[in-house]
């Protein structure tokens, strides 16, 4: 009996609590079309500092300025594009939110056209690199406003290096195997990521092939010339270059590894962004003192790198488009995002030529190559114009794991053959 | 006397108020129903809706964001000529046979030693659970410690001992990597094995085994015609349970390699996950998914007509 009493008690409160809930939830749908609210959706970043500056330093100023209120959603590293897929499948989320890569194709028909303020923020910044137009521009359009780019590029151990007589960062792939061979026989392998991570894998091995003259699809966008002999002296390089200065493990390595790696001296040069340096320096500094950074080698076709954009667009759901704008050029003004670039050094190489020579790229001179970088970098894909397949080719990691199968030792063109059809399929050109 | 039997009184009276509701609910055609509505409107709406809804993605050209388009069966076509989707059907059978051959065994050795008289037993019971209690995510990472090269306990022990140096790559040797996520699921696997099994030997009336020694079976004879007979029952229920959750597992491969290397890990559930979401594929994703159930519901439809006919014989 008192039982029944507590059990029928608690169920009025719960229906009170959740009348109450959902009353409150209407309230806010209410606040939120007056345009005093704006959602903000971003993925924590390695660099603690940026997001604290955001949530500290530009909410409050953008309040005081205009009265109204964003909101800063962090999600944890690596569960923005499942959380971006739900907001856009539901039609309910955030105003605005971060993009990586070419997510801005993938989220196309959800996305408002931010053309009108595009131009005009490049104009305020010295315009834009050229290269992160493939990233942005979908059907002419602008989907989102480029932020910054978190680039990949080699990082090595100057020590390591001297002791075998190699003072510069070799220039050429070539020049690389013969030195990482030396380290290898000196006890300092290298580490590059072979196996399913999300960056690290892709961001050197893209650019091998592009080096090597190789290519998943022609501009066309149709044609698929995996199956070429540029692609084959990439895979053979490979191969080589795995099996003579790396450590096994590299090929079962997700994006973690090569930091623990490096931070445990494990290896002698490793393709990374900015953090590993970022990292050691807090925590590592003797390793951090050695810790060099240069350009990705080139091969015969020239010196390529990945590129890895961060750029914000607002959803098409979103009530408040035009506040979400207005917002977006605010913070785009030199005034505000060029302090929110400079809380996270150079991490985020901006896209923004007004930027190229400014301060935050002297707070630490060995991140110079990030910024040199962005000029020959590209989406996984390129020079085939991005769209979607391109996302449906790196989810399945074609081009990672043709390289990755033949470091198992499987034959070059049965690897270029499984490529090949996988991609016929992607593109349905077969 | 009194107010207390007074209250019992009053609560007798009470039903009788309203008789012929009570009596209404009370008929088993109707009661049945009334139980069963809520599990099975439940069930619709959270198995139900899902599964008839991926169906209908699988039959879709369905890109994230995007209305789709209906292609029949071209997303199962599509599979069918992709190299990797093979690789990844090889891989979630043999992790699913081998996983489930390795709980099974060990499963039913714990069981049998559980079943044993010995101090602490109680406490042992509960220990030997723990693998089964821990969140996967987090017990998995801990393996990821334990097969990391650089600071890998067993390499460390197989380096100090002289057995291998440098240690092997437990993750990013491909075979060896299989053979890593296998024990890692047996591991986890086990405890659920062991104490269903458990539960099943306790229910066998010593009395068996007692008339069982006074014909003079040996401990082997006991177990072969007492234990294994009686326990077949629970053994099928909990094969079933286990190759369901090996077949379509996710979590473990997904921490540990990500399908990695170059996809000697790759299971269905998380192929269709990295096609689906990675890849903005909804329907592609879908079918892969689905190929995940002909060969569980032939598998249980085998081993169910396999039980009938050792029962009826």
């Amino acid at each position: 009996m008192v039982a029944n009493i507590v059990r029928s008690a608690s169920r009025r409160d719960v229906l009170k609590i959740g009348g109450l809930a959902a009353a409150g939830s209407l309230l806010g749908a209410g606040q939120g079309r007056a345009a005093t609210n704006l959602s903000f959706m971003h993925e924590s970043s390695f660099i603690q500092t940026y997001d604290d500056f955001f949530k500290k330093t530009l909410v409050p100023e953008y309040q005081k300025a205009t009265g109204i209120a964003v909101d800063y959603q962090l999600i944890s590293v690596g569960s923005l594009q499942t959380r971006m897929a739900t907001a856009a499948e539901t039609g309910s989320g955030p105003d605005m939110t971060l993009c990586f890569f070419n997510w801005p194709f993938l989220f196309d028909d959800k996305l408002v056209d931010v053309s009108d303020i595009a131009e005009g923020i490049g104009q305020k910044n010295g315009g834009w690199y050229d290269s992160v137009r493939e990233a942005v521009i979908v059907n002419g359009k602008w989907k989102a406003i480029p932020f910054g780019n978190v680039g990949q590029i080699m990082n090595w151990r100057s020590d390591w290096f001297a002791e075998v007589g190699i003072k510069d960062f070799p220039d050429t792939w070539d020049e690389l195997l013969e030195a990482g061979i030396k380290l290898k026989k000196a006890g300092h392998p290298f580490g590059f990521e072979l196996g399913h991570g999300f960056g690290d894998n892709h961001g050197w091995l893209y650019p091998l092939l592009w080096s090597f003259g190789g290519r998943e699809v022609e501009p066309d966008g149709k044609t698929v010339v995996i199956d070429s002999d540029e692609t084959a002296r990439a895979v053979d390089f490979c191969r080589k270059f795995f099996q003579q200065t790396l450590l096994e493990d590299c090929l079962g390595w997700t994006d973690v590894s090569n930091n623990k790696a490096w931070m445990s001296e494990q290896i002698s040069c490793t393709n990374n962004a900015e953090s590993i340096l970022w990292f050691a320096k807090k925590q590592f500094p003797d390793i951090a003192k050695v810790t060099q950074q240069s350009l990705n080698p080139q091969g015969p076709k020239g010196r390529f790198h990945i590129l890895a954009p961060w750029s914000h667009a607002i959803y098409s759901f979103s009530p408040n488009q035009q506040a979400s704008k207005d917002f977006l050029v605010w913070l785009m003004d030199p005034k505000q995002v060029e302090r929110w670039y400079a809380s996270a050094d150079s991490y985020y190489a901006p896209y923004l030529h007004a930027y190229d020579d400014a301060p935050l790229w002297h707070v630490e001179e060995r991140n110079l190559p990030y910024r040199d970088s962005l000029k020959t970098s590209h989406l996984p894909g390129w020079p085939a114009p991005i769209g979607r397949p391109q996302s449906e080719s790196v989810a399945k990691y074609v081009v990672v794991d043709m390289f990755a199968k033949a470091c198992t030792g499987k034959p070059t063109k049965e690897v270029i053959a499984d490529a090949a059809a996988q991609l016929k399929q992607i593109f349905k050109t077969s | 006397m009194s107010a207390h039997s007074q209250a019992i009184a009053s609560a007798a009276l009470r039903p009788r108020a309203r008789p012929s509701l009570r009596r209404w609910t009370e008929r088993e055609g109707v009661f049945s129903w009334l139980m069963v509505t809520p599990p099975v409107l439940f069930l619709l709406a959270l198995v139900g809706y899902p599964f008839v809804y991926g169906i209908w993605l699988s039959l879709e050209n369905r890109p994230v964001a995007k209305p789709g388009e209906f292609i029949g069966l071209g997303n199962f076509i599509a599979n069918f000529h992709d190299p990797v989707f093979w690789q990844v059907a090889q891989n979630t059978f043999v992790y699913t046979f081998a996983a489930t051959a390795l709980k099974m065994a060990g499963g039913l050795a714990l069981a049998l030693v559980m079943n044993q008289e010995f101090r602490f037993k109680n406490l042992i019971r509960a220990i030997m659970l723990l693998p089964f209690i821990v969140p996967t995510v987090l017990s998995t990472i801990a393996w990821m410690w334990i097969l990391d090269p650089s600071f890998s306990v067993v390499n460390w022990f197989l380096i100090r001992w002289g057995i291998a140096n440098p240690g092997p790559s437990w993750l990013g040797n491909p075979s060896l990597a299989m053979f890593s996520l296998i024990m890692v699921n047996t591991w986890r696997g086990l405890p659920f094995y062991a104490i269903t099994l458990l539960a099943g030997l306790q229910t066998i009336s010593p009395e068996l085994y007692e008339a069982a020694t006074i014909d003079g079976a040996s401990t082997f004879a006991r177990f072969r015609y007492v234990t294994l007979p009686l326990l077949k029952p629970v053994i099928f229920i909990v094969t079933m349970f286990s190759v369901i959750f090996t077949f379509s597992d996710f979590q473990l491969v997904y921490v540990l390699t990500r399908g990695g290397p170059a996809n000697a890990t790759h299971l269905f559930a998380t192929y269709a996950f990295d096609v689906a979401m990675g890849g903005g594929q909804f329907g592609l994703g879908a079918s892969i998914a689905l190929s995940m159930l002909p060969p569980l519901a032939l598998l249980i439809a085998g081993m169910a007509w396999y039980m009938r006919g050792e029962k009826s014989s």
